[in-house]
């Protein structure tokens, strides 16, 4: 027989196999499912498929017998499981792998850049604080010395220095980000971050680099004062699906609660419009481990508390959360939804 | 480029938050096990997805401790794939180094064309592959013996493996019946095995197997019925 109509309907099984009308009876119908009742007890079947083995053996005999010893089979089979590593293999096995970690190294920028010029952008993508780095670097001639860059004039002045400077690696030159300051009078702001030497870059929050250096410091600063302030000032920008993205990831990803709940406060505004911020909202809701991150969370999805994924949410938080403020309120949001079904 | 030139950005900003991460890994999972609320479900693998893919991004950018990350949600299961593959557990932690390794070196070129699941599950599948080829060249130097039947099996199956309950005689005769069992299993083609192990030990469906194996979902599922009637004739006996 041929195997690929092990999964073909019964219909078409038959006109393959050269049957005619009175042999798409018992014999062919027979075949058919006993070729196909191993697909039938994995779970593999199709909705219709099932349903017409399911037919067909409530009323043939053999193969009613066939699936009982199939079945009898897997059940035999399930008997012998597959045991789960011990965790002292598990143990070992990872401290093999830190160590050989250790030693291994990734695919290089250049060998990337020769055979897959998407993937070296996507790596640029990454470095626009870089890349104002750079430009600085090139202008002060080497010289490990403070510099002050004063407002989009600067910029012009230096927008032709990026090509003499590609060759230096990716955000290596960057070494954190040591303040952020804003001058509430010019509403200029200051960023002071280590390079080979500290550096400092003043602009207004619309200046491209400060953003830039803004979004590096939310996602890689140690000093956790840095992030939120760096948080908080993107939060003024949150139209900008970018920063929206760095603040998701911040309210993700971030261990100070303070970051997060600054995170969630800029997101706010979008839940109802942004699913990407809503999911992220309500990821923050089921799992975040500050009680004030998911109560504001949950204050903050209260407008799209009828979108189904919310609902869901909801309904898991009102039969069973750690806290019972969030349960009482997740149970008060949903009696005051209109009954689906 | 310089190792040292990748490990920078590692060493300076390389931080991979992990706020209370077991405790959230643990709700995840705990929600999935009890509620069966497919919206919650949905949302836990979609979570599960984005969390990768931050950290796939993070590690592409050379930062190590995401890519440790991303290793520790999958190493169990390929690790348990890997042991059950290929029987010892020296030969499971080989093909687990080389298998995260190799990961490593390449996640640079992770196009975010399948899951990172079935990206690494395809560089495991392979390994093992090769290693059932290996094997079942050099079979012949096994410690094999044959049973009442005729049958082989491997005498290292014999061996108590200090797991033993309270009942001997059940564990005695489970172990008899995995000794059957896995002689079954080594008559089947590298391909077969690999497919009926995705399917029957790891609960993969078909389509998935598919993808890992480079095939098509109806190969994978006639690639399983060929498996299955393979180890029903050689444990025919058993029923």
């Amino acid at each position: 027989m041929n195997p690929e109509s092990r999964v073909l309907s019964p219909e078409r099984f038959a006109r393959d196999s050269g049957l005619g009308a009175h042999d798409q009876g018992a014999t062919m119908k027979c075949e058919w499912v006993r070729e196909n009742i191993v697909l039938q007890v994995y779970g593999e079947l199709a909705d219709d498929a099932r349903h017409e083995l399911e037919q067909h053996v409530s009323r043939c005999a053999d193969c009613a017998a066939e699936l009982k010893a199939e079945q009898d089979f897997h059940a035999l089979l399930s008997q012998d499981r597959a045991a789960d590593p011990t965790p002292n293999l598990l143990a070992a096995s990872r401290m093999r792998l830190q160590e050989g970690l250790e030693t291994a190294v990734q695919g290089s920028v250049w060998s990337r850049l020769a055979f897959d010029p998407a993937n070296w952008l996507r790596q640029i993508r990454f470095a626009p604080a870089l890349a104002s780095a750079i430009l600085i670097l090139g202008f002060a001639g080497g010289v490990g010395a403070t510099y002050k860059f004063y407002g989009p004039h600067t910029e012009t002045a230096t927008s032709g220095g990026t090509t003499g400077t590609a060759q230096v690696p990716t955000e290596a030159s960057i070494n954190g980000i040591s303040s952020i300051t804003q001058d509430p009078n010019t509403n200029q702001i200051s960023i002071k971050y280590n390079a080979v030497s500290t550096q400092e870059y003043q602009g207004p929050l619309n200046d491209q680099k400060v953003q830039q250096l803004l979004l590096y410091a939310a996602r890689n600063n140690y000093n956790s004062g840095v992030r939120v302030d760096s948080v908080g000032l993107l939060a003024q920008r949150s139209s900008d699906q970018q920063v929206r993205e760095a603040l998701m990831y911040a309210l993700a990803n971030d261990t100070n609660p303070g970051v997060r709940l600054k995170s969630l406060d800029a997101l706010g505004n979008y839940v109802k419009d942004d699913t990407n911020v809503r999911d992220a909202v309500l990821r923050a809701l089921v799992n975040d481990g500050n009680s004030g991150v998911r109560i504001e969370a949950l204050r903050l999805i209260e407008p799209v508390k009828a979108d189904g994924s919310v609902r869901g949410v909801l309904m898991a938080l009102s039969a069973k959360d750690s806290s019972q403020y969030i349960k009482s309120q997740a149970r008060t949001m949903l009696a005051q939804l209109p009954e689906i079904d | 480029m310089p190792a040292s030139v990748w490990a920078m950005p590692l060493a300076v900003g390389g931080r991979v938050p992990s706020k209370a991460k077991g405790e959230r890994a643990e709700r995840v999972s705990g929600s999935h096990s009890e509620n069966q609320d497919p919206a919650r479900g949905r949302m836990a693998a979609q979570e599960r997805r984005i969390d990768d893919t931050m950290l796939i991004r993070e590690a592409q950018r050379g930062n190590r401790a995401a890519f440790e990350e991303l290793v520790r949600n999958y190493d169990q299961a390929v690790l348990r794939l890997a042991l059950h593959l290929t029987g010892t557990e020296h030969d499971a932690q080989d093909v687990y180094q080389d298998a995260f390794l190799k990961a490593y070196k390449n996640i640079g070129n992770f196009r975010f064309e399948c899951s990172f699941y079935t990206w690494i599950y395809r560089i495991v599948t392979n390994l093992c592959l090769d290693h059932l080829r290996k094997r079942n060249v050099r079979k012949e130097d096994a410690p094999v013996a044959k049973d009442a039947s005729g049958g082989e099996y491997d005498l290292l199956d014999q061996v108590a493996d200090g797991r033993a309950g309270a009942n001997p005689e059940r564990d005695l005769m489970r172990r008899q019946l995995g000794a059957r069992i896995s002689g079954a299993l080594e008559k089947l083609t590298p391909r077969e095995r690999m497919v009926f192990e995705l399917k029957h030990y790891h609960g993969l469906k078909l389509r998935t197997v598919g993808e890992i194996l480079h095939t098509t979902e109806e190969t994978a599922k006639n690639t399983l019925f060929r498996a299955t009637q393979k180890l029903r004739g050689a444990l025919s006996d058993m029923r």
